[in-house]
């Protein structure tokens, strides 16, 4: 084994009231291909923006070819070869391959006009896109191109950088079988030219498949580190859990009721091919756990009538609806706390008042003349019921911490009279204490009779709060769990798509 | 993909448009551009109709430009030319600066000004009124009117146009020495209710103002309404330019001093003829120096009647 | 909180000196200024200014733009005097057939802008040539006017006259905009669907997860602005008595969307009151009065607008930035002491 060019030796991050990296240790030898295995909230993304320089450590050591670095920023690390491969990527849709791989650094000519020399520029890029074996040329403009290729001019702009080591953030999340086959085939390449890799994943047979090492991160700290030779799915899954999950669960008053809300072969957008079909009952937390992008959002999405079904159905107590908007969703009881907060969930600019009784407006008005006196005394009792910290219930959300703004995004479906309610990561951002305040609020509405649908990425809320989970992979249901086989490797596998 | 098909639609159109006026194209066309839209383009067109009767060889077309703008109007002279039009006359909107593009023109085809001549191109003939004398006209009737002299203010739609210039010069050069005196002219960009607003606020502004005066066709009746609302007419003169059925029911009921004329008419008529002749290779009609002078005719209450009345026949169909 | 729940709004206030001190300016440089005939003509304009200008703020404030408002208010002007003097259709019925004209544009730009989802600018930018090329084309190019003596006593009292109100002849048209104004403002300020136009123009998104149906609003805005355009064509129609349809009325989405801005209307959407608005428009045509009475260049009359819109903005702006950092003074202070000093120097 070569001399590792890149060494991070105990990292250690802390964000105001969260440890978000802890010890972590990471060495980087050229030609090596490194998975970063994690949950997520291990800490995965907040370590490799520490090796981007974007996110400077609070304790730690960085050391570059043996030299450490008292100071490392983003031009630091682009000095030293480390191209990242975003999740989200960084690419302009309106240029071609090669404008977008030397974007901002484009060979010029004709003195002050700066005008782009596109022959240059060519040339430059044509032996990178060989070097991979992609199938486009550096004129084809990137609106063309699928994702996967998308993933390649990535690739291409950090090998024309020279790096030396390429992060990618999940990269084979959205691709197809034979997109990541290649894209194996790709990073194989890279490390026999001697360029390190570094790729985060939940997908544990690529990391079977192309790693040379694993590396577990678990809630901000080395879970440990797996050789070749190590490797394997159980011993993988066993690192990234391994860890006690305080008991946070409440069991319902009364055994779960009769069936409220029945999704009959639902079929989104998102994935076209695929059908789901669950049930909520009343009194029952139901979790939806899976990965990222495995249709869950859609799904909740596509209940509510924010997005259309392509095929399938709704019965609400049994009898057949059809749910085209978000008005005829909530009409009928069903409410959704979505994912994006500050984008869906709330008016920022409007007060708690006005958030609170916008779905309801009819019932705090007269003459269809709004009657702020009656929309203030409800916001006053959600804001105790809730217990919403502010002392005015006219002050803009905006204002509010995210913990309270959740609570309000709450207010305004509990002054109404929910059958069901689905969240989507309803503790996401928020602070330790008003998440327990959130999570017995939900035992409470459950006990209530409300039907519940949770979804959520956070395995310690998955597993603490439910009282059934489902898990979706790629689009469909992989399985159901009961509370007496709930455990994070049952869950995860079935997110990944394996069968218990 | 779409664009391309979007592209294709348009042209089919436009070709089915272009079959529709290029049905009589065997027969040569002479071309009347006017400046913009006005209702004084409609006598030119009576006169056009008329030269037409006693020209059966030639299709006589009356164009307006989309907009009163140079730019739009010289494409559509440039297309004229490209459809082989024999003889242009036109209105230019911009005389000064278009006169390289309409000697590009004249190399091509008979050209032709009217209305606002532009002395400095290459054209055979301007066949109009001259704006001075116009203005000449209008200020020998501010004199009659007021005898004692006075303030008078002007309205007209854009200052800074030659004809509009040209008919200030001529009021000027007629009023100066005596008592009355032309304080202000107020442009409005050809806009109605500013031209409006500009008569109410001259009246706010200047109680002590005696006369006023409407350079544009539609100034005049503005003038009128506001004096009327007022319960100003009569004590307050109203000279006017142009026949406005208003202007001219002002000068009826005595309300407006009288109003100058142009002969749009006799532009369209005349010029025509004259066009025809000369795409036939004689020049004999066209003067030395090029401009034949069409005179203005004074309105006043003596000769409202025949006036009007002579309007109803060149307008009728 | 809304910014615009508030009877009069800071922004109102500051636009109210605004006016006042200009006022000032020109009744000290020209006394005439304030007579009572200058001042009721004033009025009439923003009357029927006011009235298509809260049209504008409808769509505005719903996050759209209406770019077709000039235009047709020379389409239906022409229909409305084509009409009643050469088709002797009663002017009540004309009057109707008018504004449901405008309700019908409205509609179909609201429905091109929603179901179709085009942008607004574009579809609006179309409207305007359209109807433009509409008029021109029905009079043929001709002036529509109602010609010398034609007379339609009520119609013109109704909208062009002006009654005395305790010495002060009160224009119609400022009447009407009362009406308008008023009604605009309870709608906006003070009923459901006015919180559901701010919370649609604010952060549509959102306002859908609420159950608005936000399709509906956005519609609804543009077909308010159609309907109200149409009553000011109306207006204008009978102030100015003939219409010619190449220029009639274009640049008015200019002076509607000016005054609107002024009015504290974000182009963005989610913002803007009536108050504002209609004091927009007062200070809009103070200008265009100021400029006759100073005797200052007809010319320099859309500069002198610019400037002073462009400089009521930017004082604006500039007391919103004070207001901001005086609480935020601290935070920002402890924000920039952070790790940002170790990226720094290695910046170099």
């Amino acid at each position: 084994m070569r001399e590792p060019f890149l060494e991070l030796i105990d990292i250690g991050k802390t964000y105001p009231g969260v440890v978000a990296l802890d010890h972590v240790s990471l060495s980087v030898a050229p030609g090596e291909v490194i998975a970063l295995l994690g949950e997520n909230g291990a800490g995965k993304s907040t370590l490799m923006r520490v090796l981007g320089g974007v996110v400077a450590p609070s304790r730690g050591t960085i050391r570059i070819d043996g030299v450490a670095r008292s100071s490392y920023t983003v031009t630091d690390a682009i000095a030293a070869g480390i191209a990242f491969v975003h999740q989200e990527l960084n690419l302009f849709d309106n240029l071609d391959v090669a404008g977008n791989v030397y974007i901002g650094r484009e060979p010029v000519f004709g003195g002050p006009l700066r005008l782009i020399d596109r022959k240059t520029l060519r040339a430059k890029v044509r032996p990178l896109i060989a070097r991979l074996g992609a199938d486009f040329e550096p004129d084809t403009p990137l609106a063309e191109l699928s994702l996967a290729q998308r993933q390649l001019v990535e690739i291409i702009k950090a090998l024309s950088l020279d790096a030396r080591c390429v992060i990618m953030d999940e990269p084979t999340s959205s691709l197809t079988l034979s997109e990541t086959e290649r894209l194996m085939q790709v990073i194989a390449g890279l490390k026999a030219d001697g360029v390190s890799v570094i790729f985060i994943t939940h997908r544990l047979n690529e990391v079977m498949q192309c790693a040379d090492r694993a590396i577990v991160l678990r809630d901000g700290r080395m879970a440990g580190a797996l050789a070749r030779d190590e490797l394997s799915p159980a011993a993988m899954i066993r690192l990234m859990i391994g860890r006690d999950l305080r008991s946070l669960y409440v069991p319902p008053a009364a055994p779960p009721g009769e069936a409220v809300l029945d999704v009959v072969d639902a079929v989104t957008s998102t994935y076209p091919n695929q059908a789901v079909s669950l049930q909520l009952r009343r009194g029952e937390i139901l979790g939806l756990a899976g990965l990222v992008g495995s249709g869950r959002t859609e799904l909740a999405r596509a209940i509510f009538g924010v997005d259309p079904l392509l095929a399938g159905g709704l019965h609400l107590e049994g009898a057949p609806i059809r749910i085209a908007t978000p008005r005829t969703a909530i009409d009928r009881g069903i409410y959704l706390v979505p994912e994006d907060r500050k984008g869906c969930g709330l008016l920022l600019d409007l007060s708690i008042a006005e958030n609170v009784s916008l779905p309801d407006l009819a019932s705090h008005s007269r003459f269809g003349l709004v009657d702020t006196a009656s929309e203030a005394e409800n916001a006053d009792r959600q804001r105790e019921r809730l217990n919403i910290r502010t002392t005015d219930v006219r002050t803009s959300v905006g204002t509010l911490s995210g913990g309270n703004q959740q609570k309000v995004v709450l207010a305004k479906w509990l002054s109404m009279r929910p059958k069901v309610l689905i969240f989507d990561e309803p503790t996401r951002g928020i602070d330790v204490g008003a998440k327990q305040e959130i999570y017995d609020m939900l035992r409470r509405l459950a006990d209530d009779g409300v039907a519940i649908l949770m979804i959520s990425s956070d395995m310690e809320e998955v597993i603490g709060v439910s009282d059934r989970i489902a898990v979706m992979h790629e689009g469909r249901i992989s399985g159901f769990l009961s509370r007496s086989e709930f455990s994070e490797h049952n869950v995860l596998q079935l997110a990944v798509g394996h069968a218990i | 993909m779409k664009r391309l098909w979007m592209v294709g639609v348009s042209a089919v159109l436009a070709m089915a448009l272009g079959t529709g006026s290029a049905g009589a194209a065997d027969k040569k066309v002479l071309a009347f551009v006017v400046n913009g839209a006005s209702d004084f383009w409609k006598i030119a067109e009576a006169g056009l109709k008329k030269a037409q009767g006693e020209l059966p060889d030639y299709t006589l077309q009356l164009k307006y430009p989309e907009q009163a703008a140079a730019a739009v109007q010289q494409r559509m002279l440039d297309d004229l030319v490209a459809a082989g039009a024999a003889g242009i006359m036109v209105s230019a909107v911009d005389p000064k600066n278009q006169t390289e593009h309409l000697n590009k023109i004249a190399g091509q085809t008979v050209l032709f000004t009217t209305d606002s001549d532009a002395p400095q191109s290459k054209r055979i003939a301007y066949i109009g009124s001259s704006n001075t004398e116009l203005g000449k006209d209008a200020g020998k009737l501010m004199l009659k009117a007021l005898p004692n002299g006075g303030k008078c203010v002007g309205f007209v739609g854009l200052l800074g146009a030659d004809n509009a210039r040209e008919r200030i010069e001529g009021v000027k050069e007629t009023i100066k020495g005596s008592k009355v005196e032309l304080v202000d002219v107020r442009g409005d960009e050809i806009d109605q209710t500013r031209a409006k607003r500009n008569v109410e606020d001259i009246l706010a502004a200047m109680p002590d103002v005696s006369c006023l005066v409407g350079f544009y066709s539609y100034n005049t009746p503005r003038i009128y309404e506001v004096l009327k609302e007022a319960g100003k007419l009569g004590k307050i003169k109203i000279i006017g330019f142009d026949e406005d059925p208003i202007t001219l029911g002002g000068v009826k009921d005595g309300a407006i001093e009288g109003t100058v004329v142009q002969q749009p008419f006799e532009w369209g008529y005349q010029g025509m003829k004259l066009m025809a002749k000369v795409v036939q290779g004689d020049k004999s009609g066209v003067p030395a120096n090029g401009i034949i002078i069409v005179p203005g005719k004074v309105i006043e209450k003596s000769n409202v009647d025949d006036f009007m009345a002579q309007m109803k026949t060149m307008l009728k169909k | 909180m809304l910014e615009n729940e508030g009877t009069v709004h800071k922004k109102d206030l500051s636009l109210l000196v605004l006016i006042l001190v200009v006022g000032a300016v020109v009744a000290f440089i020209n006394p005439r200024f304030l007579l009572v005939g200058n001042l009721s003509n004033t009025a009439n304009q923003v009357g029927m200014f006011g009235i298509f200008s809260i049209a504008e703020a409808f769509v505005i404030i719903v996050g759209g733009i209406e770019l077709a408002v000039g235009s047709v208010i020379a389409l239906l002007g022409v229909l409305f005097i084509d009409l009643i003097v050469n088709r002797d259709i009663d002017w009540i019925l004309a009057f109707a057939l008018i504004i449901a004209g405008g309700v019908a544009i409205g509609t179909i730009h609201g429905t091109l802008v929603t179901k179709m989802k085009i942008q607004p600018f574009v579809v609006t930018l179309c409207g305007l040539l359209i109807y433009r090329g509409a008029a021109r084309y029905y009079t043929e190019d001709a002036t529509a006017g109602f010609g010398y003596g034609a007379s339609f006593p009520m119609l013109e009292w109704l909208t062009a006259g002006r009654t005395n109100v305790l010495g002060f002849p009160l224009p119609h048209s400022v009447v009407a905009l009362v009406i308008v104004a008023g009604i605009a403002w309870l709608v906006l300020h003070r009923s459901v669907y006015g919180r559901y136009f701010y919370a649609v123009g604010k952060n549509e998104e959102a306002a859908r997860y609420s159950g608005i149906r936000s399709d509906r609003v956005t519609i609804s805005a543009y077909v308010i602005c159609g309907g109200l355009t149409a009553l000011s064509a109306v207006l204008l129609a009978m102030y100015t008595r003939s219409i010619s349809p190449a220029v009639h009325g274009s640049f008015y989405e200019l002076y509607a969307i000016a005054a609107a801005v002024l009015g504290g209307c974000s182009l963005r959407g989610g913002e803007g009151s009536i108050i504002g608005v209609v004091l927009g428009t007062i200070l809009l045509q103070v200008l265009q009065n100021l400029v006759n009475l100073l005797g200052i260049p007809s010319s320099l009359n859309f500069a002198v607008m610019g400037t002073v819109i462009l400089i009521g903005v930017l004082a604006d702006q500039y007391l919103v930035q004070r207001r901001q950092r005086a609480p935020s003074a601290r935070g920002q202070a402890a924000a920039e002491s952070k790790p940002a000093t170790l990226e720094r120097v290695s910046a170099e």
